[in-house]
């Protein structure tokens, strides 16, 4: 018996050689180990035998059942480790062809600065608010100081519209709105579209966007005018970024200033983007003038409160190093999916 | 605004270096817009004394002089015919640079016909000016210095071409500075230095006084507050000389004579502009300032006839108009070389009429420019009183003892109190009430304490008098604003607000928006700006017009985005762009008829796309808009959108409210916008949308139980809709059904024409328990009978 054993190890063993398909492996391993397999014949026959021979045999026909069964599992594993490098030989690609893409929309530059801009200010705290681009000339003019006949509220500015309307030239007329609906504190932006008379080239367009800030509260001041505005354009252009305030007049705020920041193309050395002065204007800004207050229905003898204004054009076409305005408005699916 | 920096130094004995200069007004609020060197394009022009004129041995035409140019003496050969040795003329060496037109060209040394010329001679015209501005120079030839220059000095110096253009951009709050004067005071102000305006003193040597000369009236003293005349006579008229030249150049202005050269300059110099008339066509030697009769014709001294009306102001005699005030004179009034006597008037007119006087004739003039911004009625005396003295100083003839001077409304010093506490508390500073004391004086702003009580804080209450010409001064933030000018932008403080702490964010539609605008950009769309405004053609009758338009193609407000969106792509199509897919967030506005009543601003999402897309596409992406909105949208068949392709759009609703429209666009529409391609559109409004969309889904749990699934395949009538067999097959189905799901449409050759194949595969679960095959056959039975009986759909199997 021991004999037949060891017979049956070494054909196993040539066998299992010559098989090279899982499928004929199978077969092999049902012929050996199967319900009718010639070691389960063998372990039949295991009756027959004394009881003291019993338990050595035993043990040997074990130990020949694992040694074939190892054989079988060694050799399964090479014969799929092959079938798959076949396979995996079989699927080769030319990885240096180009990728497969999905057509991707992509948001239009502005709206993406005005995203980001938007971002910036609600981290600060700022809540964002609107208005209407049809506007009335009191929210649009008076009550923002700009008394009738003022120059600005020409013709050649302002569009008018039936029914003694205009369209917004400038995203201030929210801050009106704003006052009457709620009261201080007071931290909003408004950005937004806005209109002027102005015939269409590389740098002008009768519709382009602003955003407006305000802030009103007690004891805001125009150190803080000037914390805030630092905050946001070192946020926006990066730390490095210097600011200065200058003196200016806007009808609707008092002190008013325009704020420079340090060219970011030269650094502030001087160069073509800001015309050699190191410096490029970015907003014009203010303490909120107490008439205004008191058109929004605010004690100015309690509150006070300061506001900005910029043009986000030209903050878009800065920054993306787009050089004429009209690209904005056009569509063409090669601009716009560059950004 | 632009002035000569020379003279802003003579007037105010300031000498930093002009860009420093620049720099430091900029920062007090004076902004410089430019700053042009004059003279600095002129390179190697020295003065040279002609000592020897020779013909040139082999050319006629030729002179061959020397010439002293201080160092040495070079040798010059010239045409010119108009020197003469003791000439002194303007020299360009070896290598420099004069004038040739709008450009420059450099100067070489070399021969003519064999002699050597190291230099040339140069025209009045080749150092960049005419005779008008030097009207000593010949018509051709060589400028001759008209005084003994030293040689070897610099021409550009002794011309007066050596000098600094500074441009300002003054704020229409500050019309005080569009005056020298003004720009001298912000200067002197700015280092810290109290300006004095050089006092004027006259002599009035002619016998007679005004009031035998001339009388004044003024009918309409609410756009002519004041009326100030003098007179000269014995009036030589002759050219200016070149220091007033220079200035009035440098100013941007072109000399023309002693009279009027003088009325500039005391414009340039007070902001207050003048105006001269011969008297002797002043009938009866009578001023009247009047308002204009309706339909009047009068002649500009430009000699165009103009219509005026009513509102305009003039200045008149009893028998004509001689000048419309403020704007431009009368061809009838105006200076000759004969004028034995000329009135100069120095008015005061309302700005606001003058701008829209002129905004009327389409006339604007340098007189104008300055009233339109409001003068101060105080600067017409002091200005023409300057104007008489420089008449005396430049012996152009003899002031006339006294003034006419019609002032029926006196424009007083006004007092605006202020508390330096509620300043600096505004301002964030700590500036003390001696220091603001001191800035406002140098602005002319005299201050003074007048309570030291508790009202003001501990710095009491202050008044200011604020002069006649800082009209832009009526409250403490005003003056708040002038402290802090000139104690320095720089030096406010940086702090953190102070304010109450809030937290900010986006409203409910704002956050809609931005989502409907990321669901359009994952579908693959490219977002779009376009004008609101457009051609009455595209848009509906209640369409907001606008009054004064930039053009008919711009001159309403769109009620629809169509036009918008499709011109996009057709200039995408035109530039050959494929596979285009653009969207656009913006509003409509829609009248509501009643004027003066703002328009509905509708929120609306306008999509289009051309190339690889078809209509189920299209609809997939506004689908899964939808969707990202937690919101089911219904979509219609509708075949009477005009510019829509009639079989091939749908409406589409929300709760029953229609939104738009899906669809291709109708042939017709593509082909006007000259794309011929199949265009995909769709026009949604969003208000319906923001009332019901969810930015948060709420969580349905996942199902404990496996369902069953049934494949189902019918034949039924063609123009039988998905959505009706949805509907039915949804009727009777018990409520176990879980989802109805569409996997084929066929319409050929195995079926009979009229008809198409449908199948879905529909899944049946239970809640609570594993559904038994049983119950879900009992459904489908329901189903396929509903089916039979509604639609005679015929089941395949």
């Amino acid at each position: 018996m021991k004999d037949k054993l060891e017979a049956i190890k070494r054909s196993a063993a040539e066998r299992v050689k010559e098989t090279d398909s899982l499928t004929a492996l199978e077969e092999l391993r049902l012929s050996l180990l199967g319900k009718k397999g010639e070691l389960t014949q063998i372990l039949r026959g295991m009756g027959n035998l004394s009881p003291e021979e019993r338990p050595a045999m035993g043990r040997l026909v074990n130990d020949t059942r694992a040694a074939v069964e190892e054989m079988l599992n060694n050799s399964k594993k090479h014969i799929s480790d092959k079938e798959q490098n076949m396979r995996l030989a079989h699927e080769k690609l030319d990885v240096t062809m180009p990728g497969r893409t999905k057509p991707v929309g992509h948001l239009h530059p502005l709206s993406i600065v005005i995203n980001e801009l938007s971002e910036l200010f609600i981290g600060m705290g700022y809540e964002v608010a609107e208005g209407p681009d049809v506007e009335t000339d009191y929210y649009n003019f008076e009550a923002l100081n700009i008394p009738a006949n003022h120059p600005a509220k020409d013709e050649q500015d302002t569009f008018y519209v039936e029914g003694g309307l205009v369209l917004r030239t400038q995203t201030s007329s929210v801050q009106i709105r704003t006052m009457e609906k709620k009261k201080p504190p007071i931290k909003i932006i408004a950005p937004g579209t806005v209109f002027r008379s102005d015939q269409v080239d590389p740098t002008h367009s009768p519709v382009f966007h602003q955003l407006e800030g305000l802030v009103v509260d007690k004891g805001v001041t125009m150190a803080g005018l000037k914390g805030s505005l630092i905050m946001f354009v070192k946020k926006l252009f990066g730390n490095e970024t210097k600011a200065r305030f200058r003196p200016h007049h806007f009808p609707f705020t008092e002190p008013s200033a325009e704020m420079d920041i340090s060219c970011f193309a030269c650094g502030g050395k001087g160069c073509r983007v800001c015309k050699d002065s190191g410096w490029i204007e970015i907003l014009g800004c203010g303490m909120v003038h107490p008439r205004v207050l008191e058109m929004g229905g605010i004690d100015p003898t309690i509150y006070s409160g300061f506001a900005f204004g910029m043009g986000l054009n030209r903050i878009a076409m800065q920054r993306y190093a787009i050089t004429d305005m009209r690209l904005l408005f056009e569509g063409d699916t090669r601009f716009l999916q560059q950004f | 605004m632009q002035i000569s920096y020379s003279w802003l130094k003579s007037l105010t004995n300031i000498d930093a270096p002009v860009k420093q200069l620049i720099e430091d007004l900029t920062l007090t609020g004076t902004k410089v817009e430019s700053l042009t060197s004059l003279g600095s394009r002129l390179e190697k022009i020295v003065v040279g004394k002609i000592i020897l004129k020779e013909k040139h041995p082999n050319a006629d035409s030729l002179f061959v002089c020397k010439v002293d140019i201080g160092e040495k003496t070079i040798q010059i050969v010239t045409a010119a015919t108009n020197i003469y040795e003791g000439a002194i003329v303007p020299v360009v060496l070896d290598g420099g640079t004069v004038a040739a037109g709008d450009e420059f060209k450099k100067i070489k040394k070399g021969k003519l016909r064999g002699e050597v010329s190291e230099g040339m001679m140069c025209s009045i015209e080749e150092l960049g000016y005419t005779t008008q501005e030097y009207p000593e120079a010949p018509d051709y030839g060589i400028y001759i210095f008209p005084r003994e220059v030293p040689p070897g000095s610099d021409s550009r110096e002794a011309l007066g071409l050596l000098d600094d253009v500074i441009e300002f951009e003054i704020t229409s709050n500050r019309p005080d500075c569009y005056s020298v004067l003004g720009i001298a005071r912000e200067t002197a102000a700015t280092y810290n230095k109290k300006f004095l305006v050089p006092p004027v003193s006259l002599k009035e040597e002619a016998d007679c006084y005004i009031n035998s000369l001339i009388s004044v009236s003024i009918e309409n003293p609410e756009l002519c507050p004041r009326y100030v005349a003098r007179v000269v006579t014995d009036v030589k008229i002759q050219p200016s000389p070149l220091w007033m030249r220079r200035r009035l150049i440098a100013g941007g202005l072109r000399p023309i004579n002693n009279i009027v050269d003088i009325t500039n300059y005391v414009m340039l110099e007070y902001g207050q502009p003048m105006h001269a008339f011969d008297i002797d066509n002043i009938f009866d030697r009578k001023i009247i300032v009047r308002n204009a009769r309706a339909d009047e014709i009068f002649t500009t001294l430009d000699g165009v006839e103009r219509a005026l009306d009513s509102t305009m102001l003039v200045i008149s005699d009893p028998d004509k108009t001689v000048a419309i005030a403020g704007v431009m004179g009368g061809e009838n009034s105006k200076v000759t070389e004969n004028a034995s006597a000329i009135l100069f008037e120095s008015a005061s007119f309302n700005g606001t009429n003058i701008r829209l006087t002129c905004k009327k004739l389409g006339l604007r003039t340098d007189a104008s420019s300055k009233y339109e911004k409001g003068l101060d009625p105080n600067l017409a005396l002091a200005a023409v009183n300057r104007a008489m003295e420089l008449i005396e100083q430049l012996n152009c003839g003899k002031v006339v003892k006294g003034l006419a001077d019609c002032y029926p409304n006196r424009r007083e010093t006004q007092i605006v109190n202020f508390s330096p506490e509620r300043i600096n508390a505004l301002l964030g500073t700590n500036i003390s009430s001696n220091d603001m004391k001191n800035y406002l004086a140098l602005l002319d702003i005299m201050a003074e304490q007048t309570d030291g009580g508790r009202d003001g804080g501990r710095d009491g209450v202050w008044s200011a008098v604020i002069p006649t010409f800082r009209t832009d001064i009526e409250r403490e933030a005003d003056l708040a604003e002038e402290i802090a000018r000139l104690y320095g932008y720089d030096k406010i403080p940086v702090t953190l607000e102070s304010g109450s702490p809030s937290v900010g964010g986006r409203t409910t539609k704002q956050r809609l928006i931005e989502r409907v605008k990321q669901a359009m950009v994952t579908e693959g769309y490219c977002e779009i700006l376009t004008f609101p405004f457009e051609s009455p053609k595209f848009q509906t009758c209640d369409a907001v017009r606008i009054i004064n338009p930039l053009g008919d193609d711009y001159s309403v407000m769109r009620t629809t985005m169509l036009n918008s969106v499709l011109n996009s792509m057709a200039l995408n199509y035109s530039r050959r762009n494929s596979d285009v897919r653009l969207f656009e967030t913006a509003k409509v506005y829609l009248s509501t008829g009643k004027p003066g009543e703002l328009p509905q601003e509708r929120e609306t999402l306008a999509l289009a796309a051309y190339g690889k897309t078809d209509f189920y596409e299209t609809k997939g992406s506004i689908e899964r808009l939808f969707n990202s909105l937690g919101l089911d949208a219904k979509f219609e068949p509708c075949s009477d959108i005009t510019h829509m392709h009639p079989g091939r759009a749908a409406r589409i609703l929300l709760n029953d409210i229609e939104l738009g429209c899906v669809g291709e666009l109708h042939p017709n529409t593509s082909e006007k916008y000259e794309i011929n391609e199949r265009v995909y559109y769709a026009e949604i409004g969003l208000p319906p949308v923001f009332e019901t969309a969810k930015l948060i889904s709420v969580f349905k749990p996942l199902p404990k139980f496996p369902a069953i699934s049934r494949d189902i395949a019918m034949k039924v009538k063609e123009d039988i809709t998905v959505n009706i067999i949805e509907n039915t097959i949804r009727e009777r189905a018990g409520k176990y059904l879980e989802s109805v799901q569409l996997f084929d449409v066929y319409k050929g050759s195995q079926i009979e024409s009229g008809y198409k194949s449908v199948a879905y595969s529909l899944s049946f679960r239970a809640p609570d328990r594993t559904l038994t095959d049983n119950e879900a056959s009992d459904s489908m039975r329901k189903i396929l009978a509903n089916l039979e009986t509604k639609l005679q759909a015929e089941l395949r199997k």
